[in-house]
């Protein structure tokens, strides 16, 4: 598969203008963070209408303070996840930078990878700092993946989705006044940073599914909306993890986690983090409706 | 622990109802009754019903391959004192 010059051609206008953004917008991570010893217990580490437990039944009985330790582990788990998420992207991307088939995007890769390897940076020395330890990747790979061109696009596709559903969180948290000015500070950098790479994980998505349009048959391009859409699941049953319950001293975390899940209220949370991603995926095709599998 | 099984059983028959039933040495990742996108949520079930954290440096895919394997890796006591 290459990126086809003609289609291309708009990508490679907008790679520049990327380009040129991450060398105007260029920061040193290493320096700007104010990294206190330690951070207030007695605060919310989240804004509280974005954690899992909000508006739920099973939040009902909490106390003030269970919920501010479920704020906090909340947190170190969605910035494990986001430790993750970017190990996964670089990895991809490096596997394709100065190939054949991405020479029009090798240049704007390497600032992704060296932006990403930053973000990955503070986002890890938050967790270490202040919650002492990553929450682990529970995932393995059991099936086998796609190959060929459904394979690219399900990497930028995933990438994608990755990159929007945390910046749902780091947009909203990184203005939140309510929040520690450091946690403010990691999610206000990483929003501003991430709104380039969503940009050029849209571009590059809709151009790939366009050209799998072409060459795909109607059942393989159903597998991929199917896979899409699991993709989807999982990301969103991982923001909610019963360790995360456990270590903030709620009795039977499971049992906990599946209340939550199957809440209206967690439900609305969900249709509010994939609002955007859902409406991109429609309106391009990859998706015909914003109906999801079960937990 | 025979019930944590039974539970992690119904779980997965749960999610293919389409199956008839599940046969203790029936491949669950050939037959697409566990794979990676769903796979957290069904190791939940089983932390849950084993009483214990799963650590993913100790487990391979061939642990969940049948019901069979599940049920010595994760159940079967005599077995887990030699891990």
């Amino acid at each position: 598969m290459t990126i086809q010059l003609e289609s291309g051609d708009r990508l490679k206008q907008i790679l520049d203008r990327l380009v040129e953004m991450s060398k105007k917008d260029y920061y040193n991570p290493y320096q700007i963070f104010d990294w206190p010893e330690s951070l207030p217990e007695h605060q919310y580490w989240m804004s509280p209408e974005l954690m899992s437990v909000h508006g739920t039944e099973a939040a009902k009985d909490l106390t003030e303070e269970q919920l501010w330790a479920i704020s906090r582990w909340e947190s170190i788990n969605f910035y494990s996840l986001n430790v993750d998420g970017i190990r996964e992207l670089i990895t991809e991307i490096i596997n394709r930078i100065h190939t054949k088939e991405f020479e029009v995007s090798s240049e704007y890769f390497h600032h992704m990878v060296g932006e990403e390897n930053e973000h990955m940076w503070f986002f890890a020395t938050f967790c270490l700092k202040y919650g002492g330890k990553f929450y682990p990747d529970k995932g393995i790979k059991l099936s086998s993946d796609f190959t060929g061109p459904a394979a690219h696009f399900m990497v930028f596709a995933r990438l994608l989705m990755f990159e929007e559903i945390v910046d749902f969180f780091n947009k909203k948290m990184g203005t939140d006044e309510r929040l520690h000015p450091t946690i403010r500070q990691v999610n206000f950098i990483h929003h501003q940073d991430e709104s380039r790479h969503v940009a050029f994980g849209r571009q590059i998505c809709s151009l790939l599914h366009s050209q799998l349009r072409d060459t795909a048959n109607a059942e393989e391009l159903a597998e991929i909306e199917r896979y899409l859409k699991l993709y989807l699941r999982k990301s969103i049953d991982s923001l909610v993890n019963p360790a995360v319950y456990r270590d903030a001293g709620i009795p039977e975390p499971y049992q906990f986690r599946n209340k939550v899940l199957a809440d209206p209220a967690f439900k609305e949370l969900e249709k509010r983090i994939l609002k955007r991603s859902m409406s991109y995926l429609i309106s391009e095709g990859i998706l015909s409706d914003d109906e999801l599998p079960a937990a | 622990m025979s019930a944590g099984i039974d539970v992690v059983l119904e779980y997965l028959k749960a999610k293919r109802p389409d199956l008839e039933s599940i046969p203790d040495d029936l491949d669950l990742i050939e037959n697409r009754v566990l794979d990676s996108l769903g796979f957290v949520n069904f190791l939940y079930v089983l932390e849950e019903q084993t009483g214990r954290e799963i650590s993913m440096d100790e487990v391979t895919p061939e642990d969940f391959r049948t019901v069979q394997a599940i049920r010595r890796r994760f159940f079967d006591d005599a077995v887990n004192a030699g891990h």
